[in-house]
Protein backbone atom coordinates (compact mmCIF):
# COMPACT_ATOMS: atom_id res chain seq x y z
CA UNK A 1 0.00 0.00 0.00
CA UNK A 2 1.39 3.33 -1.13
CA UNK A 3 1.36 5.45 2.21
CA UNK A 4 3.34 8.14 1.57
CA UNK A 5 5.00 7.33 -2.02
CA UNK A 6 6.54 10.00 -4.45
CA UNK A 7 4.20 9.79 -6.94
CA UNK A 8 1.64 10.81 -4.48
CA UNK A 9 0.79 14.92 -3.92
CA UNK A 10 -1.73 15.95 -1.47
CA UNK A 11 -3.34 19.07 -1.95
CA UNK A 12 -6.17 21.42 -1.51
CA UNK A 13 -8.34 19.43 -3.92
CA UNK A 14 -7.17 15.88 -2.22
CA UNK A 15 -4.92 13.24 -3.17
CA UNK A 16 -3.29 13.30 -7.05
CA UNK A 17 -1.22 10.34 -8.29
CA UNK A 18 1.57 10.78 -10.96
CA UNK A 19 0.34 10.54 -14.54
CA UNK A 20 3.37 9.37 -15.49
CA UNK A 21 2.85 6.32 -13.44
CA UNK A 22 -0.65 6.36 -14.20
CA UNK A 23 -0.36 6.66 -18.36
CA UNK A 24 2.71 4.03 -18.06
CA UNK A 25 0.27 1.63 -16.68
CA UNK A 26 -2.15 2.25 -19.19
CA UNK A 27 0.51 1.68 -21.76
CA UNK A 28 1.47 -1.89 -19.82
CA UNK A 29 -1.72 -2.93 -19.62
CA UNK A 30 -3.00 -2.53 -23.19
CA UNK A 31 0.59 -4.25 -24.03
CA UNK A 32 -0.46 -7.09 -21.78
CA UNK A 33 -3.85 -7.33 -24.07
CA UNK A 34 -2.18 -7.21 -26.95
CA UNK A 35 0.41 -9.84 -26.85
CA UNK A 36 -1.46 -12.60 -24.08
CA UNK A 37 -3.48 -13.72 -26.95
CA UNK A 38 -5.35 -17.26 -25.93
CA UNK A 39 -3.86 -18.71 -29.35
CA UNK A 40 -0.56 -17.38 -29.45
CA UNK A 41 0.86 -16.21 -26.11
CA UNK A 42 4.59 -16.71 -25.81
CA UNK A 43 6.53 -19.09 -23.67
CA UNK A 44 7.65 -16.47 -21.17
CA UNK A 45 4.06 -16.15 -20.26
CA UNK A 46 2.84 -18.96 -20.28
CA UNK A 47 5.38 -19.65 -17.42
CA UNK A 48 4.54 -16.75 -15.49
CA UNK A 49 0.67 -17.54 -16.03
CA UNK A 50 1.49 -21.26 -14.51
CA UNK A 51 3.76 -20.00 -11.70
CA UNK A 52 1.27 -17.10 -10.60
CA UNK A 53 -1.28 -19.98 -10.26
CA UNK A 54 0.58 -22.55 -8.33
CA UNK A 55 1.25 -19.74 -6.14
CA UNK A 56 -2.41 -19.13 -5.45
CA UNK A 57 -3.29 -22.80 -5.72
CA UNK A 58 -2.91 -23.11 -1.87
CA UNK A 59 -4.47 -20.26 -0.88
CA UNK A 60 -7.41 -20.77 -3.04
CA UNK A 61 -7.63 -24.48 -1.76
CA UNK A 62 -8.02 -22.98 1.69
CA UNK A 63 -10.75 -20.69 0.79
CA UNK A 64 -12.84 -23.21 -1.49
CA UNK A 65 -13.17 -25.79 1.34
CA UNK A 66 -15.75 -23.86 3.43
CA UNK A 67 -17.63 -23.59 0.51
CA UNK A 68 -17.68 -27.05 -0.54
CA UNK A 69 -19.73 -27.89 2.43
CA UNK A 70 -22.29 -24.99 1.87
CA UNK A 71 -24.27 -27.19 -0.89
CA UNK A 72 -25.49 -29.29 2.44
CA UNK A 73 -26.79 -26.40 4.17
CA UNK A 74 -30.87 -25.44 3.76
CA UNK A 75 -33.80 -26.19 5.70
CA UNK A 76 -33.50 -29.73 7.00
CA UNK A 77 -36.70 -31.38 5.90
CA UNK A 78 -35.59 -29.60 2.30
CA UNK A 79 -32.67 -31.82 2.61
CA UNK A 80 -34.33 -34.49 3.83
CA UNK A 81 -36.38 -34.67 1.00
CA UNK A 82 -33.66 -34.36 -1.70
CA UNK A 83 -31.37 -37.12 0.09
CA UNK A 84 -34.48 -39.38 -0.14
CA UNK A 85 -35.04 -38.79 -3.87
CA UNK A 86 -30.99 -39.05 -4.81
CA UNK A 87 -31.14 -41.92 -2.48
CA UNK A 88 -33.95 -43.32 -4.80
CA UNK A 89 -31.87 -42.81 -7.86
CA UNK A 90 -28.57 -44.30 -7.05
CA UNK A 91 -30.26 -47.27 -6.11
CA UNK A 92 -31.93 -47.45 -9.51
CA UNK A 93 -28.50 -46.45 -11.09
CA UNK A 94 -26.82 -48.81 -9.25
CA UNK A 95 -29.25 -51.65 -10.45
CA UNK A 96 -28.55 -51.01 -13.96
CA UNK A 97 -24.86 -50.16 -13.22
CA UNK A 98 -23.70 -53.80 -11.94
CA UNK A 99 -25.25 -55.30 -15.53
CA UNK A 100 -23.05 -52.94 -17.65
CA UNK A 101 -20.00 -53.72 -15.22
CA UNK A 102 -20.59 -57.24 -16.06
CA UNK A 103 -20.84 -56.44 -19.76
CA UNK A 104 -17.61 -54.12 -19.48
CA UNK A 105 -15.83 -57.42 -17.76
CA UNK A 106 -16.60 -59.47 -20.54
CA UNK A 107 -15.62 -57.32 -23.53
CA UNK A 108 -12.61 -56.31 -22.09
CA UNK A 109 -11.90 -59.97 -22.27
CA UNK A 110 -12.83 -59.92 -25.39
CA UNK A 111 -11.19 -57.03 -26.71
CA UNK A 112 -7.91 -58.24 -25.02
CA UNK A 113 -8.11 -61.43 -27.05
CA UNK A 114 -8.07 -59.60 -30.31
CA UNK A 115 -5.55 -57.33 -29.37
CA UNK A 116 -3.64 -59.72 -29.35
CA UNK A 117 -5.01 -61.85 -32.73
CA UNK A 118 -4.53 -58.39 -34.09
CA UNK A 119 -1.07 -57.03 -32.77
CA UNK A 120 -2.71 -53.94 -32.09
CA UNK A 121 -0.85 -51.48 -30.11
CA UNK A 122 -3.39 -50.09 -27.55
CA UNK A 123 -2.94 -46.36 -26.41
CA UNK A 124 -1.41 -46.19 -22.77
CA UNK A 125 -4.48 -46.39 -20.21
CA UNK A 126 -2.14 -44.95 -17.19
CA UNK A 127 -3.99 -44.12 -13.56
CA UNK A 128 -6.13 -41.30 -13.55
CA UNK A 129 -5.65 -38.31 -11.52
CA UNK A 130 -7.68 -37.06 -9.18
CA UNK A 131 -7.65 -33.17 -8.11
CA UNK A 132 -10.17 -30.51 -6.37
CA UNK A 133 -11.37 -28.12 -8.14
CA UNK A 134 -9.85 -24.58 -6.80
CA UNK A 135 -11.10 -21.97 -8.87
CA UNK A 136 -14.32 -21.53 -10.80
CA UNK A 137 -14.22 -18.46 -13.15
CA UNK A 138 -17.08 -18.26 -15.01
CA UNK A 139 -16.09 -15.10 -16.92
CA UNK A 140 -17.08 -13.62 -20.24
CA UNK A 141 -13.73 -13.67 -21.86
CA UNK A 142 -13.11 -17.80 -20.18
CA UNK A 143 -14.72 -20.60 -18.97
CA UNK A 144 -11.84 -22.87 -17.30
CA UNK A 145 -11.23 -24.44 -14.14
CA UNK A 146 -8.14 -24.21 -11.87
CA UNK A 147 -7.51 -27.76 -10.32
CA UNK A 148 -5.11 -29.28 -7.68
CA UNK A 149 -2.78 -31.66 -9.80
CA UNK A 150 -0.39 -30.48 -11.74
CA UNK A 151 3.18 -31.77 -13.30
CA UNK A 152 4.25 -32.71 -10.11
CA UNK A 153 1.84 -35.57 -10.52
CA UNK A 154 1.78 -36.66 -13.85
CA UNK A 155 -0.72 -34.07 -15.48
CA UNK A 156 0.67 -32.57 -18.98
CA UNK A 157 -0.82 -30.29 -21.56
CA UNK A 158 -3.98 -31.52 -23.54
CA UNK A 159 -5.07 -34.11 -21.24
CA UNK A 160 -8.11 -34.67 -20.91
CA UNK A 161 -10.13 -33.80 -17.75
CA UNK A 162 -13.36 -35.85 -16.29
CA UNK A 163 -16.02 -35.84 -14.27
CA UNK A 164 -18.03 -38.59 -12.51
CA UNK A 165 -20.36 -38.09 -15.69
CA UNK A 166 -18.42 -37.03 -18.48
CA UNK A 167 -15.90 -34.75 -20.54
CA UNK A 168 -15.22 -31.72 -18.93
CA UNK A 169 -12.40 -29.96 -20.83
CA UNK A 170 -8.84 -30.64 -21.62
CA UNK A 171 -5.56 -29.32 -20.02
CA UNK A 172 -4.36 -26.04 -21.43
CA UNK A 173 -1.73 -24.99 -18.86
CA UNK A 174 0.42 -26.58 -16.18
CA UNK A 175 2.11 -25.73 -13.02
CA UNK A 176 4.01 -27.66 -11.00
CA UNK A 177 0.70 -28.39 -8.39
CA UNK A 178 -1.77 -26.55 -9.99
CA UNK A 179 -3.26 -27.16 -14.04
CA UNK A 180 -5.76 -24.74 -15.41
CA UNK A 181 -8.77 -26.54 -17.69
CA UNK A 182 -10.49 -24.90 -20.70
CA UNK A 183 -14.19 -26.33 -20.53
CA UNK A 184 -15.89 -28.03 -23.76
CA UNK A 185 -18.17 -24.48 -23.18
CA UNK A 186 -15.19 -22.27 -24.15
CA UNK A 187 -15.01 -19.35 -27.18
CA UNK A 188 -11.72 -21.12 -27.65
CA UNK A 189 -12.86 -25.10 -27.43
CA UNK A 190 -12.47 -27.14 -30.34
CA UNK A 191 -12.77 -30.58 -29.86
CA UNK A 192 -13.30 -33.68 -32.81
CA UNK A 193 -16.14 -35.57 -31.32
CA UNK A 194 -18.46 -38.50 -33.45
CA UNK A 195 -22.37 -39.64 -32.82
CA UNK A 196 -21.63 -43.22 -30.95
CA UNK A 197 -24.76 -44.90 -33.48
CA UNK A 198 -23.54 -43.67 -36.71
CA UNK A 199 -20.18 -42.38 -36.23
CA UNK A 200 -21.08 -38.93 -37.70
CA UNK A 201 -18.13 -36.79 -37.14
CA UNK A 202 -18.27 -33.81 -36.13
CA UNK A 203 -16.04 -30.75 -34.42
CA UNK A 204 -17.43 -29.68 -31.29
CA UNK A 205 -17.07 -25.93 -30.80
CA UNK A 206 -17.70 -24.01 -27.58
CA UNK A 207 -19.49 -20.74 -27.54
CA UNK A 208 -19.49 -19.40 -24.10
CA UNK A 209 -22.96 -21.22 -23.84
CA UNK A 210 -24.09 -24.26 -21.68
CA UNK A 211 -24.91 -26.49 -24.60
CA UNK A 212 -21.67 -26.48 -27.51
CA UNK A 213 -22.35 -26.19 -30.94
CA UNK A 214 -21.63 -29.81 -33.36
CA UNK A 215 -20.17 -27.79 -36.54
CA UNK A 216 -18.40 -29.40 -39.85
CA UNK A 217 -21.48 -31.96 -39.76
CA UNK A 218 -21.68 -33.81 -43.19
CA UNK A 219 -24.78 -32.54 -45.21
CA UNK A 220 -26.18 -35.97 -44.97
CA UNK A 221 -25.00 -36.39 -41.31
CA UNK A 222 -26.72 -39.63 -39.26
CA UNK A 223 -27.57 -38.03 -36.50
CA UNK A 224 -30.84 -37.81 -34.65
CA UNK A 225 -31.72 -36.10 -31.48
CA UNK A 226 -30.58 -37.90 -28.16
CA UNK A 227 -27.65 -39.74 -29.85
CA UNK A 228 -24.57 -40.26 -27.54
CA UNK A 229 -21.59 -37.81 -28.55
CA UNK A 230 -18.12 -39.42 -27.84
CA UNK A 231 -14.58 -38.13 -28.46
CA UNK A 232 -13.55 -39.34 -31.83
CA UNK A 233 -10.13 -39.10 -31.37
CA UNK A 234 -9.78 -37.49 -34.69
CA UNK A 235 -7.15 -35.01 -33.52
CA UNK A 236 -4.91 -37.21 -31.56
CA UNK A 237 -4.96 -34.99 -28.57
CA UNK A 238 -8.12 -36.45 -26.89
CA UNK A 239 -8.29 -40.38 -26.99
CA UNK A 240 -11.41 -42.10 -28.63
CA UNK A 241 -14.82 -42.57 -27.17
CA UNK A 242 -15.03 -40.08 -24.03
CA UNK A 243 -18.53 -39.73 -23.12
CA UNK A 244 -19.73 -36.14 -24.28
CA UNK A 245 -23.32 -35.57 -23.97
CA UNK A 246 -26.48 -35.92 -26.38
CA UNK A 247 -27.19 -34.59 -29.72
CA UNK A 248 -29.81 -32.08 -29.41
CA UNK A 249 -31.48 -29.45 -31.81
CA UNK A 250 -31.86 -25.55 -30.50
CA UNK A 251 -34.76 -23.58 -31.81
CA UNK A 252 -32.70 -22.43 -35.13
CA UNK A 253 -32.21 -26.16 -36.25
CA UNK A 254 -28.72 -26.34 -35.15
CA UNK A 255 -27.16 -28.94 -33.44
CA UNK A 256 -25.68 -28.79 -30.05
CA UNK A 257 -24.86 -31.14 -27.34
CA UNK A 258 -26.26 -31.40 -23.55
CA UNK A 259 -22.76 -32.67 -21.81
CA UNK A 260 -23.27 -35.51 -19.90
CA UNK A 261 -20.79 -33.22 -16.93
CA UNK A 262 -23.21 -30.76 -16.75
CA UNK A 263 -25.33 -33.36 -14.45
CA UNK A 264 -23.40 -32.74 -11.29
CA UNK A 265 -21.57 -29.87 -9.89
CA UNK A 266 -17.58 -30.07 -11.81
CA UNK A 267 -16.29 -29.75 -8.18
CA UNK A 268 -13.73 -33.50 -8.09
CA UNK A 269 -12.28 -33.82 -11.39
CA UNK A 270 -10.03 -36.68 -13.15
CA UNK A 271 -7.42 -36.03 -15.32
CA UNK A 272 -6.39 -39.09 -17.31
CA UNK A 273 -2.70 -38.61 -18.76
CA UNK A 274 -2.53 -39.82 -22.11
CA UNK A 275 0.60 -40.31 -24.17
CA UNK A 276 -0.24 -39.09 -27.81
CA UNK A 277 1.35 -41.54 -30.57
CA UNK A 278 3.27 -39.53 -32.06
CA UNK A 279 3.22 -37.71 -35.75
CA UNK A 280 5.79 -39.11 -38.08
CA UNK A 281 6.98 -35.71 -38.13
CA UNK A 282 7.91 -36.14 -34.32
CA UNK A 283 8.87 -39.26 -34.95
CA UNK A 284 10.66 -39.88 -37.80
CA UNK A 285 10.80 -43.50 -38.62
CA UNK A 286 14.72 -44.90 -38.93
CA UNK A 287 15.99 -45.10 -41.92
CA UNK A 288 17.77 -47.94 -43.11
CA UNK A 289 21.27 -48.80 -45.27
CA UNK A 290 21.90 -51.77 -46.83
CA UNK A 291 25.40 -52.96 -46.57
CA UNK A 292 27.42 -53.15 -49.97
CA UNK A 293 28.73 -56.17 -50.76
CA UNK A 294 32.44 -56.29 -50.16
CA UNK A 295 33.50 -56.64 -53.53
CA UNK A 296 31.32 -53.27 -54.58
CA UNK A 297 32.88 -50.11 -56.06
CA UNK A 298 34.33 -46.80 -54.96
CA UNK A 299 34.17 -47.70 -51.02
CA UNK A 300 34.57 -44.42 -49.09
CA UNK A 301 37.18 -43.90 -46.73
CA UNK A 302 35.02 -44.81 -43.18
CA UNK A 303 33.62 -48.31 -44.80
CA UNK A 304 37.31 -49.09 -45.92
CA UNK A 305 38.24 -48.46 -42.19
CA UNK A 306 35.92 -50.79 -41.43
CA UNK A 307 33.51 -47.88 -39.87
CA UNK A 308 29.93 -46.90 -40.62
CA UNK A 309 28.78 -43.76 -42.28
CA UNK A 310 27.38 -41.67 -38.76
CA UNK A 311 23.56 -41.63 -38.83
CA UNK A 312 22.83 -44.67 -40.37
CA UNK A 313 22.26 -47.88 -39.33
CA UNK A 314 23.21 -50.82 -41.58
CA UNK A 315 20.98 -53.66 -42.51
CA UNK A 316 22.69 -56.60 -43.21
CA UNK A 317 21.72 -59.54 -44.88
CA UNK A 318 20.24 -61.21 -42.07
CA UNK A 319 17.92 -58.47 -40.80
CA UNK A 320 20.17 -57.36 -38.23
CA UNK B 1 -15.97 19.92 13.81
CA UNK B 2 -14.62 16.72 13.40
CA UNK B 3 -11.14 15.71 14.40
CA UNK B 4 -8.24 14.96 12.38
CA UNK B 5 -8.76 11.64 11.11
CA UNK B 6 -4.88 10.72 11.60
CA UNK B 7 -2.09 11.80 13.57
CA UNK B 8 0.51 8.42 13.15
CA UNK B 9 0.48 6.58 9.09
CA UNK B 10 -2.18 3.87 9.66
CA UNK B 11 -0.18 1.10 9.02
CA UNK B 12 -2.86 -1.67 10.56
CA UNK B 13 -5.37 0.11 8.24
CA UNK B 14 -3.15 -0.41 5.26
CA UNK B 15 -2.22 -4.38 6.25
CA UNK B 16 -6.23 -4.62 6.26
CA UNK B 17 -7.00 -3.30 3.11
CA UNK B 18 -4.82 -5.58 1.61
CA UNK B 19 -6.22 -8.41 3.65
CA UNK B 20 -9.79 -7.30 2.10
CA UNK B 21 -8.16 -6.75 -1.50
CA UNK B 22 -6.87 -10.08 -1.25
CA UNK B 23 -9.91 -11.88 0.12
CA UNK B 24 -12.33 -10.68 -2.37
CA UNK B 25 -9.91 -12.06 -5.50
CA UNK B 26 -10.08 -15.08 -3.85
CA UNK B 27 -13.62 -15.68 -3.15
CA UNK B 28 -14.29 -14.18 -6.72
CA UNK B 29 -12.29 -16.83 -7.77
CA UNK B 30 -13.65 -19.21 -5.64
CA UNK B 31 -15.41 -22.49 -6.82
CA UNK B 32 -18.85 -20.64 -5.49
CA UNK B 33 -21.08 -21.63 -7.98
CA UNK B 34 -20.24 -25.38 -6.99
CA UNK B 35 -23.28 -24.97 -3.91
CA UNK B 36 -25.60 -25.08 -7.11
CA UNK B 37 -26.52 -21.31 -6.40
CA UNK B 38 -27.18 -19.32 -9.29
CA UNK B 39 -24.76 -18.96 -11.58
CA UNK B 40 -23.46 -15.36 -11.06
CA UNK B 41 -20.55 -13.54 -8.88
CA UNK B 42 -20.32 -9.79 -7.96
CA UNK B 43 -17.03 -8.06 -8.95
CA UNK B 44 -15.99 -8.50 -5.47
CA UNK B 45 -12.23 -6.68 -6.09
CA UNK B 46 -14.04 -4.00 -8.08
CA UNK B 47 -16.29 -3.41 -4.92
CA UNK B 48 -13.69 -3.52 -2.27
CA UNK B 49 -11.27 -1.24 -4.66
CA UNK B 50 -14.05 1.34 -4.82
CA UNK B 51 -14.82 1.52 -1.38
CA UNK B 52 -10.98 1.79 0.14
CA UNK B 53 -10.85 4.51 -2.93
CA UNK B 54 -13.32 6.15 -1.39
CA UNK B 55 -12.30 6.11 2.43
CA UNK B 56 -8.57 6.44 2.11
CA UNK B 57 -7.87 7.36 -1.72
CA UNK B 58 -3.95 7.08 -1.15
CA UNK B 59 -4.15 3.72 -0.08
CA UNK B 60 -5.16 2.50 -3.61
CA UNK B 61 -2.72 4.42 -5.79
CA UNK B 62 -2.96 2.92 -9.94
CA UNK B 63 -0.32 0.63 -8.96
CA UNK B 64 -2.80 -1.50 -6.75
CA UNK B 65 -5.66 -1.43 -8.86
CA UNK B 66 -3.21 -2.54 -11.89
CA UNK B 67 -2.43 -5.40 -10.11
CA UNK B 68 -5.26 -6.22 -8.20
CA UNK B 69 -6.61 -6.35 -12.00
CA UNK B 70 -3.81 -8.38 -13.28
CA UNK B 71 -4.91 -10.94 -10.43
CA UNK B 72 -8.48 -11.26 -11.26
CA UNK B 73 -7.02 -11.73 -15.63
CA UNK B 74 -4.53 -14.43 -13.68
CA UNK B 75 -7.34 -16.10 -11.62
CA UNK B 76 -9.94 -16.20 -14.13
CA UNK B 77 -7.86 -17.29 -16.34
CA UNK B 78 -8.38 -14.63 -19.18
CA UNK B 79 -6.04 -12.97 -21.38
CA UNK B 80 -3.63 -10.63 -19.16
CA UNK B 81 -4.41 -6.76 -19.33
CA UNK B 82 -8.66 -6.65 -19.55
CA UNK B 83 -9.59 -6.57 -15.95
CA UNK B 84 -6.47 -4.23 -14.89
CA UNK B 85 -6.92 -1.75 -17.66
CA UNK B 86 -10.78 -1.37 -16.88
CA UNK B 87 -9.91 -0.94 -13.46
CA UNK B 88 -7.39 1.69 -13.85
CA UNK B 89 -9.69 3.34 -16.43
CA UNK B 90 -12.65 3.17 -14.42
CA UNK B 91 -11.37 4.33 -10.79
CA UNK B 92 -9.30 7.12 -12.85
CA UNK B 93 -12.23 8.67 -14.41
CA UNK B 94 -14.40 8.09 -10.55
CA UNK B 95 -11.94 8.97 -8.22
CA UNK B 96 -12.26 10.77 -4.93
CA UNK B 97 -10.00 13.01 -4.82
CA UNK B 98 -10.63 14.71 -1.43
CA UNK B 99 -9.15 12.43 1.99
CA UNK B 100 -12.47 10.73 3.67
CA UNK B 101 -14.78 11.70 1.16
CA UNK B 102 -17.20 9.40 2.00
CA UNK B 103 -20.29 10.39 2.06
CA UNK B 104 -23.05 9.38 4.99
CA UNK B 105 -25.31 9.08 2.30
CA UNK B 106 -25.80 5.54 0.32
CA UNK B 107 -27.76 7.43 -2.57
CA UNK B 108 -24.54 9.18 -3.94
CA UNK B 109 -22.18 6.67 -3.32
CA UNK B 110 -24.32 3.53 -5.03
CA UNK B 111 -24.78 6.00 -7.83
CA UNK B 112 -21.28 6.66 -8.49
CA UNK B 113 -20.39 3.15 -8.16
CA UNK B 114 -23.24 2.09 -10.86
CA UNK B 115 -20.88 4.82 -12.87
CA UNK B 116 -18.28 2.50 -12.37
CA UNK B 117 -19.49 -0.71 -12.67
CA UNK B 118 -20.46 -0.02 -15.87
CA UNK B 119 -17.41 1.55 -16.98
CA UNK B 120 -15.35 -0.96 -16.00
CA UNK B 121 -17.50 -3.86 -17.60
CA UNK B 122 -18.48 -1.67 -21.15
CA UNK B 123 -14.88 -1.22 -20.91
CA UNK B 124 -13.81 -4.87 -19.89
CA UNK B 125 -16.10 -6.19 -22.71
CA UNK B 126 -14.63 -3.77 -25.20
CA UNK B 127 -10.79 -5.11 -24.30
CA UNK B 128 -11.87 -8.87 -23.99
CA UNK B 129 -13.52 -8.97 -27.56
CA UNK B 130 -10.05 -7.55 -28.46
CA UNK B 131 -8.12 -9.84 -27.27
CA UNK B 132 -10.20 -13.36 -27.82
CA UNK B 133 -10.69 -11.73 -31.33
CA UNK B 134 -14.72 -11.99 -31.29
CA UNK B 135 -17.00 -10.25 -29.82
CA UNK B 136 -17.46 -11.82 -25.85
CA UNK B 137 -21.09 -12.45 -24.70
CA UNK B 138 -22.99 -9.58 -22.82
CA UNK B 139 -25.10 -11.98 -20.77
CA UNK B 140 -22.99 -12.71 -18.27
CA UNK B 141 -20.85 -9.43 -18.25
CA UNK B 142 -24.11 -8.14 -17.57
CA UNK B 143 -25.48 -10.76 -14.96
CA UNK B 144 -22.07 -9.71 -13.04
CA UNK B 145 -22.47 -5.54 -13.11
CA UNK B 146 -25.75 -6.29 -11.44
CA UNK B 147 -25.08 -8.71 -9.20
CA UNK B 148 -21.96 -5.86 -8.25
CA UNK B 149 -24.58 -3.16 -8.05
CA UNK B 150 -27.15 -4.66 -6.06
CA UNK B 151 -24.61 -6.27 -3.42
CA UNK B 152 -22.80 -2.96 -3.01
CA UNK B 153 -24.99 -1.33 -0.77
CA UNK B 154 -24.64 -4.55 1.22
CA UNK B 155 -20.71 -4.37 1.71
CA UNK B 156 -20.66 -0.19 1.56
CA UNK B 157 -23.09 -0.18 4.32
CA UNK B 158 -20.77 -2.35 6.56
CA UNK B 159 -18.38 -0.37 5.84
CA UNK B 160 -19.80 3.30 6.55
CA UNK B 161 -21.55 1.58 9.73
CA UNK B 162 -18.32 0.68 11.15
CA UNK B 163 -16.20 3.66 10.15
CA UNK B 164 -18.88 5.73 12.45
CA UNK B 165 -19.03 3.05 15.53
CA UNK B 166 -15.04 2.99 15.33
CA UNK B 167 -14.04 6.60 14.37
CA UNK B 168 -12.51 6.44 10.71
CA UNK B 169 -11.42 3.09 11.74
CA UNK B 170 -8.28 4.04 14.01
Amino acid sequence: MALRRPGRREQDDGVRFSRTLTLTLFIIAALLIAFDRPDARPGFLVSFRAAVSDMAAPLLDLTARPLRGMGNIGPYWQRQRELAVENAELREQLTETRYWRDLALRLRDERDIYREALNLTPASEQERIGAWVLADPTGPFVRSRLVGAGAGRGVSEGDPVLNVYGLVGHVVEVGERSSRVLLLTDLNSRVPVMADRSNARAVLTGDNTNFPRLEYLGRDADLQEGDRIVTSGDDGILPRGLPVGTAALDRNGRWRVRLFSDNAPVDFVWVLPYDRLPTPEEEPAVTGVMALPENAAAPNSASEAGEEPAGTIAITEDGE
Amino acid sequence: MRAPIERRPPYGLAIWCAITLLLALLVYATPARLTRSTDLMPLLPLITLFIWSTIRPYFIPPIVIFVVGLLQDLLTGGAMGIWALSYLLALTIMRVRKEDATTREMGPLWFRFVATAAIAVIFAWLAGSLANGHPAPVQPMAIEAAASILMFPLIALLSVRKRQSRGAFS
